[in-house]
């Protein structure tokens, strides 16, 4: 099957720190399909992250491979964006000239790096706030900003690092519907982490739950539940029952770590 | 009548000039009157031998004196023109060597000990050697300007590059940003109010190494004035180049302070007081 949008194979990734080996990920193998959803969670300290950054090329494999679409993934690419867990906006740039970032260093024209913005910051629901700097926004504003820096340069994956994690109870649930909103809209394939299980299951077609360190995937869940997913999902026994799961899977190590 | 309207009719100058701004031009003033006061009762009462000290009153006829015969207007202009492109070429050469030495381990390896003692030598001392080289025009000051002002704005450039945040340059490599998008894109902005801060510094320095270099050696400018004036025993005049730079010295720092506040625009400013 070559059809897959995100492919890791045999995934291992070590770290030397003090002269110390450090096996991080181990075994790792995925398989996403074009315009999932799909969610990885577990403990922190798993790897999580580490996972994210080896998809974007920001970190190396040391076994095994990672395909985007097909190829082997080396290095940062366009064909991935990558939305930071902080507020990684940069403060001397405008809401406009932040979610530009992307096309400016492509060499996109500046008429057309405009105009693509410009849709996203609508996309996004910022319009309005394109000449204010980033310290005059709220933290979901922010993380709107961030998002739709990462689609302006229109990436087949989105990989996304606990974007909502600093922010707020009621911010974070906003973020959650618009986030699926604007993804549907965008028809991208998302990869995102958290540790809330809820948001998890919220979000998500499919769910990776890995172990502690070294991180592995432990069991994969598919969320079948319809969409659009109203607000009032959460309180179905459905989505208690996937949240329950995944509560027990990573209550297995809990419970002995 | 709602209450705001009699603001809408007054003119612009009057909206500007709030019961704030009056205070914050009032204070200083009063010192300013009380200051000149004291020196006028101090030069006519105590210091009288006027080989040696002049009331305000006869500083400022010497310098209507030497503005009539443009004497005071060509000693600013070399000054001022000496300051300028000493500055100017000391935040460019500055600004690239600190980038560079920012960014290359092995760069600040070889250069950052001699340029940290570089910046705690007095370099002015060395005026009298560049004037040596390069004659008493106006490219000996330039030199020991760019000399005296080009190691504050290395030193805070420096320290900029390093300061940018790890987390901001990982954004831009995730984005397929070059090396040289990195430095232009993310670097050289973070590192901008410390560059400034460096800038305004070096101008406060290059205006010592004018003035030194003057004395070293000059055909005009402001040190050159107080130089022939103390040769001459003509205090008043000697006075008029001192009260000159002074003013100069404001006048630049609150230029400096202008820039500052339209560049860094983007900066949260807490107001405390």
């Amino acid at each position: 099957m070559n059809a897959q949008a995100v492919a890791i194979e045999n995934l291992c990734v070590e770290f030397a720190r003090r002269g110390e080996r450090l096996l991080a990920l181990q075994d790792i193998y995925l398989d996403v399909a074009p315009g999932e959803f799909f969610i990885i969670v577990g403990p922190s300290g798993c790897g999580k992250t580490t996972l994210l950054r080896v998809l974007q090329g920001l970190a190396k494999a040391t076994r095994g491979r990672v395909l985007v679409s097909g190829n082997v993934v080396t290095a940062p690419g366009t064909d991935r964006g990558f939305v930071f867990q902080q507020d990684a906006l940069y403060p001397w740039r405008n809401v406009l000239r932040n979610v530009g970032f992307g096309l400016e260093l492509q060499g996109v024209s500046k008429a057309q790096a405009r105009a693509r913005a410009q849709a996203m910051i609508e996309l996004v629901g910022l319009a309005g706030f394109e000449s204010h700097y980033p310290h005059e926004l709220s933290g979901g504003m922010r993380q709107r900003v961030n998002l739709a820096r990462a689609l302006a340069i229109m990436p087949a994956i989105l990989l996304m690092d606990e974007p909502f994690a600093a922010l707020d109870a009621l911010t974070r649930e906003t973020m959650q519907h618009e986030l699926l909103r604007i993804t549907a809209a965008a028809g991208t394939t998302v990869i995102f982490i958290t540790h809330q299980i809820e948001e998890a299951v919220f979000l998500g077609d499919h769910v990776a739950v890995l172990t502690p360190r070294p991180g592995r995937v432990q069991e994969i869940i598919s969320v079948d539940l319809p969409r659009p997913r109203p607000p009032g999902i959460k309180q179905t026994a459905e989505f208690q029952s996937h949240v329950a799961r995944i509560v027990r899977l990573i209550g297995t190590y809990a419970a002995h770590a | 009548m709602t209450v705001a309207a009699p603001s809408r009719a007054a003119p612009a100058w009057e909206r500007w000039l709030t019961r704030e701004r009056v205070t914050a031009i009032r204070r200083p003033l009063t010192t300013l009157v009380v200051v000149l006061a004291a020196w006028e009762i101090l030069a006519r009462t105590v210091l009288t031998n006027r080989l040696f000290f002049a009331p305000p009153t006869e500083v400022a006829l010497a310098a209507l004196r030497l503005w009539r015969t443009g004497e005071l207007q060509h000693h600013i202009a070399v000054s001022f023109s000496e300051l300028i492109y000493g500055v100017l070429l000391a935040i460019v050469i500055g600004t690239l060597i600190g980038v560079l030495v920012g960014i290359s381990q092995r760069v600040q390896a070889y250069t950052e000990i001699y340029i940290t003692a570089l910046y705690a030598t007095p370099l002015v001392a060395v005026a009298p050697l560049i004037i040596l080289w390069l004659g008493i025009g106006i490219a000996s000051k330039i030199a020991v300007v760019f000399l005296t002002a080009v190691f504050p704005i290395l030193i805070n450039t420096i320290a900029g590059v390093r300061a940018t945040e790890a987390l901001l340059i990982e954004v831009a490599q995730s984005f397929c940003a070059t090396r040289a998008q990195i430095i232009t894109k993310v670097t050289l902005p973070s590192a901008v109010p410390f560059i400034l801060t460096g800038i305004r510094l070096g101008i406060g320095r290059g205006i010592v190494g004018v003035v030194v270099g003057e004395l070293f050696g000059a055909q005009a400018g402001l040190g050159f004035l107080i130089l022939t004036a103390g040769q001459a025993f003509d205090v008043p005049s000697l006075f008029v180049g001192i009260v000159t730079l002074a003013v100069a010295g404001v006048g630049l720092t609150f230029a400096a302070g202008l820039v500052e506040r339209r560049v860094l625009r983007w900066r949260r400013t807490l107001q405390v007081d």
